[in-house]
């Protein structure tokens, strides 16, 4: 469903509940997978699997690489020529780096969510709209609109400002405004990469509020500074962490353990994941 | 001091384990001073000991609220946070079993001043006090070393407690018919039960060493369903 080739977009299956202690379908399977910016590694070996539906934490120390691997979900990595991503990427089953499959349409149904809001300089509305008329949507985009708004709990204080210019909201209104334009494509995955750092936690609480919300229609994966952000709003928690050669001048972000989050903070199996998360070691 | 980061809130942790675990020696003083009181009916040291308790007490009051400030301040995990969970249940075990030494001391008074109708029964409570101090002292070291064999050892030792009580059951139902009698034997079964009770609060201590290290509590014997 990748491919240029096929003309009908199957978008997002529709979402089935499934009781929580049912193992969740997978949207993402990585095998192996080795990110690299001008032949220096990133992240090497990383292999895990990322369910529907669910929140998918990223935590770790800066520069273990959690951003590299959130944009390798969705080719942002191809935006920069240096970097190069080896190993095995599913995204449902289908190579994700497959020689037939189209960026574009991939980042359509992997939306992302940036750490510092990115509002077009135009009005609320024309930034939901935006998406949707990039894909030739023309009949009912205020309906498109008002949705996409209403799930990102923008709609009460948006309506009867839609023509003003998304810059005239505050920033947790903004950041919203952008879940709102990465919704209203409807995607099947949100990848957030430190969406709360530049919010005050009222605005944060009601992004993570969102995340619980919104992973009944989305899979989200998050990367997060806050520690207790990972524990409050996500189901698993992955823990990256640097890896120095023996010279001790190149470093790459490792996979270091993957697990239901409760247990990761509660009860984590590996001493490095432990000493991070309880604040041993920055 | 502890490496690292956040070091001023790993020394408070330190001092608030350390604090909560000095509980301890307080009631094994405590029991120490039940036993002479019982031993020798001395209804005074048995008034220290009711006094005092409001020591132990304060200790409890004090290493618990520290412990809530270091959940509201701290957010504590993993280990940390295992630790904090436990010490907070020590804390309770180490405040009931400052109350069982109340229990005891008060009845001896009722126990009168004649010389006791059973000495063999004195003698088994007595037993019982020996028995329990160093299951106090180890279930403080097990924690302290985080020594899950340690814990699991005061099972054992708890169940010799249980032995002598049951024995003080036995001796107390043969008492003979005059109610003096029965009144004194019924006051001195108080006595031991409260001291078998200080004994299985060492255990729960015991318990609460193993879901530090592991993760995982489990009881290391329930009475209703004995090992």
């Amino acid at each position: 469903m990748l491919t240029e080739q096929m003309p009908k977009i199957e978008v997002r299956p529709e979402f089935q509940s499934s009781p929580a202690s049912e193992a969740k379908e997978k949207v993402f399977e990585l095998k192996g997978i080795d990110v690299s910016y001008s032949g220096v590694p990133a992240v090497k070996g990383i292999s895990m699997e990322i369910g529907r539906n669910e929140v998918t934490a990223m935590i770790g120390p800066s520069g273990c690489g959690k951003s590299t691997l959130l944009r390798c979900l969705n080719r942002m990595n191809d935006l920069i020529p240096t970097a190069e991503v080896e190993g095995e990427l599913l995204y449902r089953g289908e190579d994700l780096y497959g020689p037939n499959v189209d960026p574009v349409q991939v980042r359509k149904l992997i939306g992302m969510v940036f750490q510092k809001p990115n509002p077009f300089p135009k009005s609320i509305y024309d930034n939901v709209a935006f998406g949707p008329r990039i894909l030739g949507r023309k009949d009912g985009l205020d309906e498109t609109v008002e949705k996409a708004l209403r799930g990102a709990a923008l709609w009460e204080e948006a309506k009867d400002r839609l023509g003003d210019n998304a810059f005239g909201l505050s920033g947790g209104q903004q950041q919203r405004l952008c879940i709102a334009r990465c919704i209203a494509v409807e995607p099947d995955v949100i990848l957030m990469d430190e969406p709360c750092s530049a919010l005050d936690p009222i605005s944060t609480g009601k992004i993570e509020d969102l995340m619980i919300e919104l992973k009944e229609q989305f899979s989200i994966v998050i990367v997060t500074h806050n520690m207790q952000q990972a524990a409050r709003v996500s189901d698993r928690t992955a823990f990256l962490m640097t890896e120095l050669d023996a010279t001790e001048n190149t470093r790459w972000g490792r996979l270091v353990e993957y697990d239901v989050t409760e247990q990761v903070f509660t009860n984590p199996s590996d001493k490095r994941t432990e000493d991070y998360v309880s604040g041993k070691v920055g | 001091m502890p490496d690292g980061v956040r070091v001023h809130y790993r020394e408070e942790l330190e001092r608030l384990e350390e604090s909560a675990l000095g509980g301890l020696d307080m009631v094994s003083i405590a029991l120490g001073r039940t036993m002479e009181a019982v031993e020798h009916q001395d209804v005074e040291l048995a008034q220290v000991v009711i006094a005092d308790d409001d020591r132990i007490d304060g200790r409890y009051l004090e290493v618990h609220q520290s412990l809530i400030t270091l959940l509201a301040t701290q957010s504590p995990v993993a280990t940390d946070l295992r630790l904090i969970s436990a010490l907070l249940h020590v804390l309770k075990s180490i405040e009931r079993m400052g109350d069982q030494c109340v229990n005891v001391c008060k009845v001896i008074p009722l126990s009168g001043s004649e010389a006791p109708v059973d000495p063999e029964m004195v003698k088994l409570i007595l037993t019982m006090g020996e028995f329990t101090r160093p299951l106090i002292s180890q279930s403080k070291r097990a924690f302290e070393e985080r020594d899950v064999e340690m814990a699991r050892d005061l099972v054992r030792r708890d169940d010799a407690v249980d032995e002598l009580n049951r024995e003080c059951f036995r001796l107390a139902l043969q008492i003979g018919d005059e109610v003096d009698q029965r009144e004194w034997a019924m006051t001195m079964l108080l006595a031991a039960r409260a001291i078998e009770r200080v004994a299985d609060n060492a255990v729960d201590i015991g318990e609460q060493v193993a879901f530090v290290v592991t993760g995982l509590f489990r009881e290391f014997e329930d009475a209703s369903h004995p090992s």
